[in-house]
């Protein structure tokens, strides 16, 4: 059989579709329809129905959209695919039954392929029993439910395959049924008219030309016919980490920055900055637009946000990204940043060496000279101790007097709470900072490493600022030793006031830079309450009208300059005791097990 | 007996540096093994269960390409200690007791056969034999294309602007391909070579211990011990 489009049946060119066995028409229960592209009449051929489950192959079809469809015979969906609405259409589709062809031209095996046929449809016969598709009885006897929630309209109606190519272009051509004209796609929001128009001249170009629309516009595609939640893009994609977007932005909407529309709005509901429906003037915007602009990398796109004056709670300048050093007190990506972090780690490598070479300047187990032999011989024996039963004294050593610092709690308690309220600290936020990059590089969308990621979260929130604290009060507690009790056994020298210094302004300014980062963003209080240090110093800052917006960047540099200075610093300075102490720990330990 | 007199004449055969290389080598090679596996056969249940665990697709992903970069760090460290060792400790890179392939490994080849079958002596293997030299090789080289052909899969955007699209999809076979071979390579003809032998099985602890000893040497590399102990006979 052939059914002939009529000329205006673009794209396709022919395709034949050979049935196996009457079954299948009786099976399904959509009509097959072909629809004039222009005057959009439907010819209908009720009767030839199309959703055959399985069993018909299909061949000769050359339009480009399906042609991995026809490549692949038994594609299951295609019908649907030839079943629908502008813009692809068939100029002629054939269904040719293939039993009658085969029972002309192959008389002789008539019997054996009808004993196949019999056994074959026997088969199906018992597997449509299994399968229990519809209990009739029951739903007579059932009353009908009553309808409470919305229905979703892919429910009753077709239900492409939206993991084939052809059953994304049927679903996308079942939206563009309304939305390719402008005349159908007008909506009426908040009193102002606009055009939800969309066509594929536009729509084609954008990276998502093979996704279907009901894949991102979740929530569409029931009644009422009205999206609520916006397109998912993280349905697919992860939220950048902090190397790409400064803590990835977990309050701004993908579509902020990934549209091309210039105009955004802070939600006050949700607290998340989206693209607004609305211009400068209060004309509406259709975000249409599918687009995605290409210079999203670019520090422009950012300004769409971070300009002066901007209403969405954004410092003015655009901010680089942490450093892999921030990771001693901070969340940070695989990435060194702003190039001042390069200079304090090559600073540090080098300082490293440095110590390494006053370590081996003195004889390794008698060898004076070649320093290739001293690193020989000490490596080995390194390697000797790690290898052998020495290595628990070592875990010990490791875990008493580094982790809980026996030697100077023996010494003095006083001391001890001074240290350990400044080094745990720091020990902790090392650890919850490292904890959270590995969880957010192997898992970016579990709850642990977003909450772990997000600043305002009340956990992560509370906790930096508790350990923040505890490293300010230690400091205090040291300078108030140094500079006020001045203790005879105390012995300060300028490297200890640089030191503290240097960790006290560090302190200082984190704490300054949440407070502002509270007061710009205006994080409302019942989450910004969590930030028990931040948030009153954002409430203090609030009182004065200065541009806090403006002088974040200031403070965010100066920041990362102390940090990047106390990371350079530390081969040098008093902190070289982080690495000498622990290595002088171990090897008096080795040394007194000798003697032992 | 000779061989007694050496058999507690402990002597260092690797230096801590291709110790800890070598520990870093079969880490990051098993990693890579079971998370690209585990990415490749994605649909088989196994595969899902260790994918779970590692944090779903992105992490096992990361995870690979973390591991592949720590790999190449590695054989980089290695370059860099053949450099040091060329200029510095002023050894030689060819040679009779080099990795470098010589003809007599040749020879050592068709003389094991000869003594397998019957019909000869066996070989007197110098330093490293041909067996460890292929090891050594399969790594060395296997790594550059492995590398190759990764980079080119993990920046398609990149790739695809100086070669046609087909490329990736080429490399993107002979990743897998060579995996298969690598992985192969290493579980049956290293595991065998190395540690399916009588005197050390289950497991040859020169590698990891460095040491072995001077009884050892004579036994399996004669050809080193004829030219480095000679005179101590």
């Amino acid at each position: 059989m052939q059914f002939g489009g009529g000329p205006g049946f673009r794209a396709c060119q022919t395709a034949s579709v050979a049935f196996r066995s009457d079954k299948h028409f009786v099976e399904s229960s959509t009509n097959f329809k072909l629809v004039e592209p222009h005057t959009h009449q439907a010819k209908d051929f009720s009767g030839f129905q199309t959703r055959a489950r399985s069993g018909f192959a299909v061949s000769g079809c050359h339009c480009p959209p399906f042609r991995n469809a026809c490549k692949n015979r038994a594609s299951r969906s295609w019908l649907d695919a030839y079943g629908v609405e502008p813009p692809y259409k068939c100029k002629s589709l054939q269904l040719i039954p293939r039993k009658t062809d085969s029972m002309k031209k192959i008389t002789y095996v008539l019997i054996p392929t009808l004993c196949v046929l019999a056994v074959s449809l026997l088969a199906f016969l018992s597997m449509r029993d299994e399968v229990p598709v519809s209990a009739p009885a029951e739903a007579l006897e059932t009353p009908a439910p009553v309808v409470t929630q919305e229905r979703v309209c892919l429910d009753c109606h077709r239900y492409p395959n939206v993991n084939t190519n052809e059953g994304v272009l049927t679903s996308q051509a079942q939206c563009y049924e309304c939305h390719l004209e402008k005349k159908r796609s007008l909506r009426k929001m908040d009193k102002r008219t606009l055009s939800l128009q969309v066509t594929p001249d536009t729509f084609d170009k954008n990276p998502h030309q093979y996704v279907a629309c009901i894949q991102c516009h979740t929530d569409v595609a029931r009644s009422p016919h009205k999206t609520v939640a916006g397109a998912q893009c993280r349905s697919c994609h992860g939220v950048h980490g902090e190397g790409t977007a400064h803590d990835p932005h977990l309050r701004v909407a993908c579509q902020a920055c990934h549209r091309k529309s210039e105009f955004v709005r802070l939600d006050p509901e949700d607290h998340q900055i989206k693209l607004a429906h609305t211009d400068d003037k209060g004309q509406a915007v259709a975000l249409t637009d599918h687009a995605l602009p290409d210079d999203v990398q670019e520090e422009k796109a950012c300004q769409k946000c971070h300009n002066t004056g901007n209403k969405v709670g954004a410092p003015v300048a655009v901010l680089p990204s942490k450093s892999f050093l921030c990771i001693i007190c901070h969340n940070a990506p695989l990435a060194m940043g702003h190039f001042i972090f390069w200079i304090a780690l090559l600073v540090f490598i080098f300082g490293m060496f440095v110590m390494l070479r006053f370590w081996f300047q003195g004889s390794v187990q008698g060898e004076e000279e070649s320093m290739h032999r001293k690193i020989v011989l000490s490596s080995e024996a390194v390697w000797e101790t790690l290898f052998s039963r020495k290595i628990l004294h070592i875990l010990k050593v490791f875990f008493f007097d580094i982790l809980l610092q026996r030697r100077i709690l023996k010494e003095s308690v006083g001391r001890w709470s001074m240290h350990s309220l400044i080094y745990v600290a720091i020990l902790f936020r090392f650890l919850l900072s490292f904890f959270g990059f590995l969880h957010f590089s192997l898992n970016p969308e579990s709850s642990w490493a977003l909450a772990l990621l997000d600043k305002n979260h009340g956990f992560t929130a509370f906790i930096y600022d508790l350990l923040g604290l505890f490293i300010l009060a230690g400091i205090a507690w040291v300078m108030i030793q140094r500079f006020i009790l001045k203790p005879v056994h105390v012995k300060t020298e300028i490297e200890d006031n640089v030191t503290v210094a240097l960790v006290a302004i560090l302190i200082l300014l984190g704490f300054g830079l949440e407070g502002m980062r509270i007061e710009i963003t205006n994080i409302p209080p019942d989450m910004a309450a969590y930030s028990f240090v931040g948030y009153p110093i954002a409430y203090l800052l609030s009182l004065s009208q200065w541009d806090w917006a403006g002088l974040y960047a200031y403070v965010w540099y100066a920041h990362a300059l102390a940090a990047a200075t106390f990371v350079a610093y530390l081969p040098y300075g008093k902190l070289r005791h982080v690495f000498n102490v622990p290595l002088t720990y171990f090897l008096e330990e080795i040394a007194g097990e000798k003697r032992r | 007996m000779e061989s007694n007199r050496y058999e507690n004449q402990i002597c260092v055969r690797f230096c801590v540096l291709h110790r800890l290389l070598h520990i870093g080598v079969m880490i990051t090679f098993t990693l890579l093994a079971v998370t690209g596996f585990a990415l490749k056969f994605s649909t088989e249940t196994w595969a899902q269960g260790l994918i779970s665990f590692m944090g779903g697709v992105p992490g096992a992903g990361w995870l690979h390409r973390v591991s592949a970069a720590m790999f190449y760090l590695i054989v980089m460290a290695h370059l860099v200690w053949l450099g040091y060792y060329k200029l510095v400790l002023k050894g030689h890179l060819t040679g009779p007791h080099s990795l470098f392939p010589q003809i007599k490994d040749f020879q050592d080849l068709c003389q094991n056969f000869r003594y397998i079958f019957g019909k000869g002596e066996p070989p007197l293997f110098n330093r490293f034999s041909y067996l460890e030299k292929v090891d050594y090789w399969a790594v060395l080289l296997g790594m550059q294309s492995m590398g190759i052909t990764g980079l080119l899969m993990g920046y398609p955007e990149f790739f695809s602007t100086l070669f046609p699209g087909y490329v990736i999809n080429i490399a993107n076979d002979l990743h897998f391909h060579e995996a298969v071979l690598a992985v192969g390579y290493i579980a049956v003809v290293h595991m065998s070579a190395t540690h399916l032998i009588p005197e050390v099985f289950p497991l040859e602890k020169s590698i990891f211990t460095g040491k072995t000893t001077k009884a050892k040497i004579m036994k399996d590399h004669p050809g080193e011990w004829n030219s480095l102990y000679a005179d101590e006979k």
